[in-house]
């Protein structure tokens, strides 16, 4: 992303660009996220077998959303293709209980490849409309962020899809925390 | 959202019909669409009757019962009277008004609390965000008069051939021959695609060789039980209810106790291949291969042809170490370079070019593509052109899905370079390449969707006469497949003896360490050459042609 007109902008009207990953496991609400931000409509959706990419423009900021779906098995097919990437969301089913483990397993496999290293990490709990569904004090402390993330910047929010909570606040989290970072 | 149907089936006790003596599926055939008629009323309707568990066992009454159920008319036509488009060019015996016999043998379907009206012959729904109601009509309109005037063509061509039959669905086809692939290529009879799949794919013989086999892998599936087992399972239940949620025979209605047939139907399909083909379990794409299959067939068909579709069509595509998928992206990304070289430089920097270095670090459009091939375009192009898609794949195997893509790709490139201007009249500048990257996609990732008219890119691109695509066929793709595969191999194991190792976990993983001489060291300076057609001699094949045509007559 070193790109010299777009740091001109940035320099002169503080408008930015940034490439954002939306990661999770299947049926976690990725894709529902991503039309609800750029849309704000519901689609009924089938498993993303390649990708969705949108982007979302919000206050100065450009954000090109990459919803990425798939098995975990599919995941050799896209994983190198994301080096410039700014922030990633990891979407969690806040409901599934069952596979909060699996969640986090895929997380920290994420998280520890080399492209991942800068990323800001903003972890969506998702589904709290659904009763039963763990807060995202609970998530936090389920998926041991804080022991476990030294050097990432990362935080979790509550979020329901559906009706859209949560999904501005976690963008305006990723650009109050991406200054630094973005555009080296 | 799919959210609240997805946990409640997970565990294997749902498999009540295997567990007990035979096993259920043997004798209740899947709701099949077209060649449906009564079967398929009758399941449809034994899933809304509150008895449908004790029905179910007792399928050998078929249509017995079909008061109450209304009549849909299968292509939803008046009249077909005015404009034969096709029919001025060519031959007039096309009888006025053909849509009664069609109507004839078209579907029933049950009135349930769903407005039938918005789902198509097959249960998919009409329009959505890419389609609008209008466009739909529009377009139906003038297809189905279409779809019409091929069936009577159809009908023609097995009467002649000696194979008419009192009996609707045709169960022989005539010899293959260039008119039969014209037909072909020109639409299978919706209701005889089922039957016309399994004998071009050579189903049959598959299964012939293997009887009793299916039935064998879910007692097998049921009695082991083990860990991979298990896990494939797993995986399976999660996308079952998100295949097709918007398709009529994949929901669960509101009188139904029991989910769907048709997913318990694919459940069991993909289950006996996930045991059948341990390489292979499951990957994602086959529920929608699967599932579209099961409009059509039968479970056990069903079964055979997916085996048929993942060794023969796409052999390695859907192998857990992804390896076909890349040599597949390579070949695409070669006939792209051949055919299309505007649109490559668009998408390839001259240096990655020059070298092979794009067939092991294939493009990123490939992230896009590769979805493509993995579910055949289901899901990727509206549903009559997916099936026009489909029709040619059994016919002409899997070089046809290359053309497809070769032309949809075209399109978008169309469609870029109006973006492109609009882009310049309202910015006034050139677009960074973040931002045509990013445009790239997401041409790529609507136009497909658009495609409503399969003609749209059959006769006017795959198959118009002086397009160069025309001589792209299968041995050509094969001769490429290997080619890729060489070069892939190469490469590997020069990183390999570098102590380079691209990959930890296979071929599958990119490594984007490797500079180009790297890659120029490890590959030959072999330059895949495709067979080009010099024009006298494509000149010569159509008079060849003509003068055969002439003789007949």
């Amino acid at each position: 992303m070193g790109n010299s007109i777009s740091k001109v902008m940035v320099k002169m009207f503080g408008y930015r660009e940034m490439k954002i990953l939306m990661l999770g496991l299947d049926n976690a609400g990725k894709t529902t996220i991503l039309y609800k931000l750029k849309l704000n409509k519901i689609k009924t959706s089938a498993p993303t077998v390649g990708f969705n990419v949108e982007t979302v423009s919000f206050r100065n900021v450009k954000f090109n959303m990459w919803d990425v779906g798939g098995q975990d098995r599919l995941r050799p097919l896209w994983r190198h293709y994301f080096p410039a990437t700014t922030a990633l969301i990891f979407v969690v089913d806040s409901q599934d209980m069952k596979r909060l483990n699996e969640a986090k397993e895929e997380l920290y496999s994420i998280i520890s490849d080399k492209e991942m290293e800068d990323v800001v990490l903003l972890v969506l709990a998702n589904k709290q409309d659904l009763k039963d569904a763990m807060n995202p004090q609970e998530v936090s402390d389920y998926l041991e962020l804080k022991d476990h993330l030294n050097n990432q910047l990362w935080c979790v929010i509550g979020s329901n899809a559906l009706t859209g909570q949560g999904l501005v606040e976690g963008l305006s989290w990723i650009t109050n925390n991406t200054k630094a970072k973005d555009k080296k | 959202m799919s959210r609240n149907s997805t946990t409640d089936h997970f565990v294997s006790a749902e498999f009540g019909p295997i567990n007990g003596g035979r096993p259920v599926y043997l004798t209740s055939k899947s709701p099949s669409v077209p060649n449906l008629n009564e079967t398929f009323t009758e399941d449809f309707k034994k899933r809304l009757s509150p008895e449908r568990a004790q029905s179910q066992l007792n399928t050998t009454s078929v249509a017995e019962e079909s008061t109450n159920v209304s009549l849909i008319d299968l292509y939803g036509g008046e009249e077909d009277d005015d404009e034969e488009l096709e029919q001025a060019a060519r031959n007039s015996d096309v009888p006025r008004s053909s849509t009664n016999s069609a109507s004839a043998d078209s579907p029933r379907r049950p009135s349930v609390g769903k407005d039938l009206s918005e789902y198509d012959r097959y249960g998919f729904k009409k329009h959505n965000a890419h389609v609008s109601q209008e466009e739909y009509h529009e377009w139906w309109d003038e297809y189905s008069r279409y779809c019409i005037r091929r069936k009577r063509k159809w009908q023609d061509l097995l009467e002649k051939s000696g194979l008419g039959s009192d009996n609707d669905v045709p169960d022989r086809f005539p010899p293959r021959s260039e008119k039969l692939k014209r037909y072909v290529r020109k639409g299978i009879p919706a209701e005889w695609r089922g039957q016309a799949w399994w004998h071009f794919a050579r189903g049959q013989e598959k299964l012939n060789k293997n009887k009793g086999l299916y039935d064998q892998l879910l007692t097998n599936f049921n009695e082991r039980n083990d860990k991979s087992s298990g896990r494939d399972l797993e995986v399976i239940e999660r996308d079952l209810h998100r295949t097709f949620p918007e398709n009529i025979h994949f929901q669960r209605q509101p009188t139904d106790n029991e989910e769907p047939l048709m997913i318990q139907s694919l459940r069991r399909v993909l289950l006996a291949f996930s045991v059948y083909n341990p390489k292979i379990g499951y990957c994602q794409s086959m529920n929608f291969l699967a599932g579209l299959l099961l409009l059509f067939l039968d479970e056990e068909k069903t079964f055979w042809m997916l085996v048929i579709i993942t060794s023969r069509y796409l052999p390695g595509v859907h192998n857990v170490n992804l390896e076909g998928v890349n040599v597949d992206q390579g070949v695409l990304m070669l006939c792209v370079k051949e055919y299309l070289p505007e649109f490559w430089h668009r998408i390839v920097s001259k240096q990655q070019s020059r070298n092979n270095e794009f067939l092991y670090k294939l493009p990123p459009i490939t992230l896009c593509t590769a979805s493509w091939f993995m579910s055949c375009f289901v899901g990727i192009v509206p549903i009559e052109t997916t099936l026009r898609i489909w029709d040619c794949l059994f016919y002409e195997e899997s070089h046809i899905l290359f053309k497809v893509s070769l032309s949809i790709l075209r399109i978008c490139e169309q469609e870029l370079g109006i973006a492109r201007q609009n882009h310049r009249v309202l910015r006034n500048k050139a677009p960074s390449k973040d931002d045509e990257d990013i445009e790239i996609f997401q041409v790529l990732q609507t136009v497909p969707k658009k495609l409503l008219d399969p003609q749209n890119i059959f006769d006017r691109i795959i198959f118009k006469r002086r397009i160069s695509l025309n001589n792209l066929n299968q041995e050509e793709i094969d001769r490429c497949r290997k080619y890729v595969t060489s070069q892939r191999l190469k490469l590997k194991n020069y990183a390999d003896i570098m102590g380079n190792r691209p990959s930890a976990t296979g071929g599958a993983k990119r490594d984007l360490t490797m500079g180009p001489e790297f890659v120029e060291n490890a590959l030959s300076s072999e330059v895949y050459g495709f067979r080009r057609s010099l024009t006298a001699a494509h000149w010569n094949n159509s008079i060849k042609e003509k003068v055969r045509q002439i003789r007949r007559k």
